[in-house]
């Protein structure tokens, strides 16, 4: 039996190990050469990507992983956007220090908002949340609120050059300042939600997505699960969308992932991605911006995609856009990560490890499920 | 002439009840097909404005409006059995959480193939019933249209139609069985399959319907179900989602609020109506956490 595919690779064994440091490896590297290398347009798409995937991590440990559907994120994403905005324009707070408030202030409002998901269930939570996303572009809008958000103007001029201790110059190097300052926050979150859905608290959210009566009956505190779980997608959402707006340079409520839009956007690179994988935030929001560009550069017109966005994009563009989403979901039910998940298997087999204690406990089971076994792979009934 | 402040009441209250049978009409369509599979359907309303687009291409070539409704309704119940069959429930077999992703995908297209088929600038669609601004009449000093009153009757009529359809066909009585349990329904020899893609055939009709009554007053445009639509949903979840009667009772209330909104608190101005909408549906969710008429299921463990 020298080498018959699919070969049995032990958890936690060393080639176990061996693989992983060398997948992330690779994932490094193209990020390096690309912080380092790639021109400016093509760093804004990446940066783009990373900081959807930073609100999809997020809303991943939301939806993917507790099971509570929101499609309400694209508020928190504004809220964060516009926070920073505020501070820096009408406070002149040096835009770094404005993330810590973000991400304090996404919380609170998160959990507030998550409230609701203590009652109900299902497509209600989801129309509680559809709400909050309207009244948040509402409120935007709204002229009795204008000395503070700039109502339907906005707010201008908000950059973020590179700070003077950083190797970067100033207007030249931005698309690489935000590239790099995206990056490390991104890596922050993914390093704070792959924690999180290993530990305790992770199996947890991941009882309460798969039955929350169980869960409760088990000892599982539902109310602080889905609260903290909801304040904590909140403030990732809300520290992207201070990004997006820092690079942006400008908040106004036309802009398309503070409505509506953004949350079912932010929801589709979850799901395109893989609903409750690890990688999938990243995977998912890659291939949004990347579809997306596409798209938008195949015709000209208009259309939802264009009307929003308050560019001419649309027509054809989101024809594209429209078929390729329905044929992704045909193709990689289980979003793109469970698509590569399922061609792996046919490779290289992911065993659990054996019982610890071999001594007393019964003998390992000699037949082993064939895909890996961990609980966050599974898609959750959202 | 300054209106005496009842009939301002009247008045709001008569244009409430115009708007809000619009989205009863709506809420009724996702409700019909929530109560078979379980589904929000996002493209609901871009299904109906397209219905709307085709009923104004076909008057222009001549064929009288109220024919146009006619046909484009079963347009829409052939574009609902379509998604159903070939796009829902291929999906539903292999991800549930994969037919949302699916029918916004089905809303982008639908919307970006009728700018693509149409172009962008607004059109006109004439009423079907009477709307020269001198159709109306006068009830204790409001001004009642007779627009508005073709558009109540419409949806009170749809509605006793939905009502035969579930308790006096054999299709409806399906429908009822399989909106309780699926798997007994098969076993008792309906054809589970079919009888979902008509829940979604009847829906598309309803909500071809629901645009070609909207787009006479709105105007027709791509975006002319975006708000509706989320009044709609709004409106159905507000009555509970199962509940045909829930749906037209939501659907009313929230055009009677609407409109009481706009013209009894002015320091908050129309852009704010669908949030104070919003709260008191949050409020009612929280004490009945199904809607108003829902109802609530067991669920075993």
């Amino acid at each position: 039996m020298a080498t018959s595919f699919p070969i049995d690779v032990q958890r936690g064994s060393t080639l176990h190990r061996v693989g992983q440091v060398v997948l992330f490896g690779l994932v490094a590297l193209f990020f390096l050469r690309a912080g380092l290398t790639w021109n400016r347009s093509g760093l804004g798409q990446l940066t783009d990507a990373l900081l959807f995937a930073t609100a999809a991590i997020g809303l991943n440990l939301l939806v993917g992983v507790t099971g509570q559907v929101s499609i309400g994120h694209s508020a928190f994403f504004g809220l964060g956007a516009y926070t920073s905005a505020i501070l820096v324009s009408k406070h002149d707070w040096t835009p770094g220090w404005t993330f810590p408030v973000v991400v304090v202030l996404c919380f609170v409002v998160g959990m507030v908002v998550g409230l609701p998901a203590l009652r109900l269930k299902g497509v209600y939570l989801a129309l509680v949340t559809i709400a909050f996303a309207t009244m948040f572009t509402q409120l935007l809008n709204w002229d009795r609120l204008a000395w503070l958000t700039g109502g339907p103007i906005g707010i201008k001029n908000i950059g973020y050059l590179p700070p003077e201790w950083t190797p970067f110059d100033g207007r030249k190097d931005l698309a690489k300042w935000f590239f790099w300052l995206t990056l490390v926050v991104f890596l922050i979150c993914a390093a704070i939600a792959s924690s999180l859905i290993r530990s305790r608290f992770g199996r947890a959210m991941v009882a309460v997505r798969d039955n929350e009566t169980a869960a409760a009956v088990m000892g599982v505190n539902r109310a602080a699960v889905k609260t903290l779980v909801f304040g904590l997608s909140a403030s990732m959402a809300g520290i992207a969308g201070s990004l997006f707006a820092l690079k942006l340079t400008l908040v106004e409520p036309v802009v398309q992932f503070f409505t509506l839009f953004g949350s079912i956007f932010l929801l589709v690179m979850v799901v395109l991605g893989g609903a409750g994988s690890t990688w999938g935030p990243l995977v998912g929001a890659m291939i949004f911006v990347y579809v997306r560009d596409r798209a938008n550069s195949v015709g000209e017109g208009e259309g939802v995609f264009g009307l929003l966005e308050g560019t001419r994009i649309g027509g054809l563009g989101g024809i594209v856009f429209g078929i390729g989403l329905i044929v992704l979901v045909f193709v990689a039910p289980f979003g793109v990560v469970g698509l590569l998940r399922k061609g792996r298997a046919k490779v290289v087999r992911v065993m659990p490890r054996p019982p610890a204690a071999a001594g007393h406990a019964p003998p390992a089971p000699t037949i082993l499920t064939p895909a890996s076994p961990d609980p966050t792979t599974q898609q959750g009934e959202t | 002439m300054i209106a005496s402040s009842f009939e301002k009441f009247i008045q709001f209250t008569v244009d409430g009840l115009a708007a809000g049978s619009v989205y009863a009409l709506l809420a009724l369509a996702l409700v019909v097909v929530f109560r078979g599979s379980g589904q929000l359907n996002f493209a609901q309303g871009e299904m109906g404005m397209f219905c709307a687009f085709i009923a104004s291409t076909l008057y222009l070539s001549g064929v009288p409006m109220w024919l146009a409704v006619i046909i484009v309704m079963m347009v829409g119940f052939v574009m609902g059995v379509g998604i159903e069959r070939f796009v829902i429930r291929p999906l539903e077999h292999k991800n549930p959480g994969g037919v949302l992703v699916a029918a916004i995908g089905l809303f982008l297209l639908i919307n970006s193939l009728a700018v693509a088929i149409w172009g962008v600038d607004p059109r006109g669609l004439p009423s079907v019933f009477p709307s020269a601004p001198d159709d109306f009449f006068r009830l204790f000093g409001a001004a009642v249209r007779w627009e508005e009153v073709g558009v109540f009757l419409a949806m009170l009529g749809l509605l006793g139609l939905l009502w035969l359809l579930f308790t006096k066909t054999k299709v409806g009585l399906g429908m009822r069985a399989v909106a309780n349990n699926q798997d007994s329904s098969r076993l008792v020899g309906i054809r589970v399959g079919w009888i979902l893609a008509i829940g979604w055939g009847v829906a598309g009709a309803i909500g071809a319907l629901g645009a070609c009554l909207l787009a006479p007053q709105a105007g027709l445009s791509q975006t002319l179900m975006l708000g509706p639509f989320i009044f709609a949903s709004a409106a159905a979840i507000l009555g509970g989602l199962d509940s045909p009667l829930g749906a037209v009772v939501g659907g009313l209330a929230i055009g009677l609020i609407q409109n009481y909104i706009i013209g009894y608190v002015n320091w908050l101005g129309g852009g704010m109506v669908l949030s104070v909408v919003f709260l008191i549906i949050l409020i009612v969710l929280l004490v009945r956490p199904t809607g108003l008429f829902g109802s609530t299921r067991v669920e075993r463990v």
